[in-house]
């Protein structure tokens, strides 16, 4: 079953050029994506079409079915059910843990609420404000936030770039993890290829608006033509061990 | 262009309706004049033409020129020393170098008179000394710009400081290994990364400048601002002075032209230290000759700006205290005041509103619109009341021979038009500061709010507006303070029932009693001073 499907998709914003350009793929329903592609390849406006913060100039989305957006029609972002975890993680900073997290639900607050903090271990935090949390704790009550409303997609944007090195690896592992625990249908951009390895089932190679690329993670290596993956693969060559790791979970 | 056309029935909602209809609203002053200037010149405008435009070109002039470099030089001196340096009572004097904004220009242009004019009370106290001086002649244009640079200055001073104080001290390091004095730093570093400040605040002292009334008129100096009034009331050539107007419009886009110009493309943007090095900002402890040479220079636009004019009014509020005392000077301020509180109140709701609807519309090119309707600020106040009454006119007219109706007492007269034409000259000043903290604030907080299932007027109130309170706030009590400094606005559109404090000093000053003058004025003082500690208070508050 596909969860998202993409037809045709173009934006372009004052200039003309097209940011995004025809693109099309589908991702099926339980797997956790990760569409790769360098700054400027288009991939933030990409994630912004599917969660609705821009209007495409044509093409067709759907989410499980339902028809998102198209020439005639667009879905409020409100009706969606999409979460979307931002980059700078964007935690409402004049509210506590517990109240970012609630924010969005109407019923069962504390019951979900509680059962949340536990799977993103947090349990003891629920009244810090996010100034008081470091990178990784803000990352996890974003994500927390999002998955509050069960959404049907889970978009993630750049989610390891503001990590330290060290804490990436980790954090990698426990968002796989706490995703695979939920089964939730995720999507993440990055521009860093180890991520996409490390946590993602399939990837979508993307660039200058075009998606040029997509394919399971084991099929990664598999006949590759293009040469700017044949570049990232000599970077990745470097880089074995880590890649085998990867590799290994599949 | 294509593609949205394309999309209008798909992205056309309500609030690209609304944002047009609000900007259009609050944008007829301007259309007014623009359509004015097709009807044809006044009868009078070639006896202007030939006998006075030259003076009021010339005059403007030399006063922005004048007060330009006067500004320039007390607010970036003054913010340097603020912003580098530490000395005993600082926080009293950062406050004080502020004051200025509390009294308007023109009662200060009244009390030097007082001050140093005919039998003036320093003139009196250098007799007192054996110095026999008649008297300083401050009612020319020089003593003009004198005036009118100590009391704006405080708009150089404090762009100008909040950017020198975000200077990390590796730039002056990194200038000091490069073997940079400590001169060649301050013109060659610090005042051209300070310009974008330096640049705004003289802008906003220029558009004071061009909007005087009061004090240019007190002094007998021509410059456009009397000039409209003088055509539109002792000539009653309401055209001319439309034409007028069309003129220093044109003028004031040179200068915004000019602005522009001057910023460039050159990014002034300085990395800030981040929370674990905000003690790399270091200030130096002034001590010995320097420290009297540059408490010197700090305390000569207190002195002229704030405390000598605030001493004559004082003696001269000694000696009216008993005439003019009294319950009509309480009801006075109470009007003032309920006046500047209300129209601010409305000013800062309808700027958030272009702010918010311009961000909920999705046909960007119709926010232009909000941009026009936010030039009162650069639109003297003369021009905009000018403006309000040729469609007040046109208003009239029109259903007067349309329709027969009788509507002048709605359009004339009425608290109503004064409180719009307000808004028109106000937004700007309300909108700027707000739409500079929601770009701070960034997309992703309300987008996240969205996507949390909240609609826009909802995230509005559980978002922006607790993270807003403090612009909000401060945008509220600027505007506050403007409305009740404004003068020429005032005059030509208040109802003849209706009178603020600072139109009763300058009726005073205007019936040479100027001394009489000084127990409104005082008043006002008391309550914009009274509004700046609020805010200050409430704004520490708040952090």
């Amino acid at each position: 079953m596909k969860i998202l499907e993409i037809e045709n998709l173009s934006k372009s914003f004052e200039s003309k050029f097209e940011v995004v350009s025809d693109c099309t793929f589908n991702i099926q329903a339980g797997n956790i994506c990760a569409i790769v592609g360098e700054s400027g390849s288009g991939k933030t406006t990409l994630f912004r079409l599917i969660a609705g913060l821009e209007r495409p100039d044509k093409g067709t989305i759907r989410i499980n079915g339902t028809l998102m957006s198209s020439d005639k029609f667009i879905r409020d972002i409100k009706d969606r059910n999409v979460g979307l975890v931002f980059q700078d993680f964007s935690l409402f900073p004049h509210l506590t843990v517990k109240e970012n997290i609630e924010f969005g639900l109407n019923k069962n607050k504390d019951e979900k609420v509680e059962k949340l903090l536990e799977i993103i271990k947090m349990e003891n935090f629920p009244n810090r404000y996010p100034n008081e949390l470091s990178g990784g704790q803000q990352q996890r009550v974003s994500l927390a936030r999002s998955l509050a409303m069960d959404p049907e997609l889970l978009l993630l944007d750049e989610p390891f770039s503001s990590l330290d090195t060290q804490l990436k690896s980790k954090i990698r592992q426990e968002l796989r993890d706490i995703i695979k625990k939920i089964g939730i249908s995720s999507v993440f951009i990055t521009h860093d290829i180890i991520d996409a390895l490390e946590i993602a089932d399939e990837i979508i190679f993307m660039d200058n608006g075009k998606i040029i690329r997509q394919c399971l993670i084991e099929d990664v290596f598999k006949e590759i033509k293009d040469e700017k993956i044949q570049n990232n693969m000599v970077e990745l060559k470097k880089n074995a061990e880590l890649i085998l790791n990867a590799l290994k979970k599949n | 262009m294509f593609l949205k056309i394309k999309h209008f029935k798909r992205d056309f909602n309500k609030w690209t309706l609304l944002i047009v209809a609000l900007s259009l609203f609050l944008s007829i002053p301007i259309f007014s004049i623009l359509i004015s200037l097709f009807s044809g010149n006044g009868e009078m405008w070639e006896h202007i033409t030939s006998y006075f435009l030259f003076d009021y070109i010339k005059n403007s002039a030399i006063l922005i020129f004048g007060t330009g470099l006067l500004t320039f030089t007390i607010g970036t001196s003054s913010a340097w020393i603020v912003a580098k340096y530490t000395f005993k009572y600082k926080k009293v004097i950062e406050w004080l170098l502020f004051m200025p904004l509390a009294i308007p220009s023109y009662i200060v242009a009244y009390t030097y008179v007082g001050l140093i004019g005919n039998g003036g009370t320093f003139i009196e106290i250098l007799r007192d000394f054996g110095l026999s001086i008649n008297r300083i002649e401050m009612m020319n244009i020089y003593g003009l710009i004198w005036v009118l640079s100590f009391s704006l200055y405080p708009y150089v001073y404090a762009g100008t400081r909040t950017i020198f104080q975000s200077y990390p001290s590796q730039l002056k390091h990194t200038a000091s290994l490069l073997g940079v004095s400590n001169k060649k730093y301050f013109f060659s570093v610090a005042l051209p990364l300070a310009s974008p400040g330096i640049i705004g605040g003289m802008f906003l002292v220029f558009m004071e400048v061009l909007n005087d009334y009061g004090a240019a008129k007190y002094y007998g100096v021509n410059t456009f601002t009397t000039g409209i009034f003088r055509t539109w009331t002792a000539l009653e050539d309401l055209q001319s002075s439309i034409y007028l107007s069309a003129i220093l419009v044109v003028l004031v886009f040179i200068l915004i032209l000019i602005v522009k110009w001057l910023r460039g493309r050159r990014s002034y943007n300085l990395k800030q230290p981040n929370a674990i090095h905000k003690n790399e900002i270091k200030r130096t402890k002034l001590s010995g000759l320097k420290r009297i040479l540059y408490l010197g220079i700090l305390l000569v636009p207190i002195l002229f700006g704030f405390i000598l004019p605030l001493i004559q009014l004082v003696i001269w509020g000694i000696q009216t205290f008993d005439s003019m005392f009294n319950y009509d000077l309480i009801i006075l301020g109470l009007e003032s005041l309920s006046l500047g509180l209300s129209t601010a109140l409305l000013v800062v709701f309808l700027a958030c509103l272009l702010i918010y609807l311009s961000k909920w519309n999705y046909f960007k090119q119709f926010n232009v619109f909000s941009k026009i309707a936010t030039l009162g600020y650069v639109i003297p106040g003369a021009i905009i009341g000018v403006g309000i009454i040729r469609t007040s006119k046109s208003l009239t007219d029109l259903f007067s021979f349309q329709f027969n109706l009788e509507i002048g007492h709605l359009v004339y007269n009425s608290i109503l038009v004064l409180i719009y034409a307000y808004l028109f000259r106000f937004i700007a000043v309300a909108y700027n500061s707000i739409e500079g903290n929601t770009l701070k604030l960034g997309k992703n907080l309300s987008e996240s709010s969205y996507l949390l299932g909240y609609g826009k007027i909802k995230t509005f109130f559980k978002i922006d507006f607790p993270l807003l309170k403090n612009a909000l706030l401060s945008s509220f009590v600027l505007v506050l303070i403007d409305v009740m400094k404004e003068l020429p606005l005032t005059l030509i559109l208040k109802p003849y029932n209706l009178s603020t404090l600072a139109v009763r000093a300058y009726e005073y000053a205007e019936d040479e009693r100027v001394a009489e003058a000084a127990l409104p004025a005082l008043f006002l003082i008391f309550l914009i001073g009274t509004m700046i500690t609020l805010l200050n208070y409430k704004l520490k508050e708040n952090k």
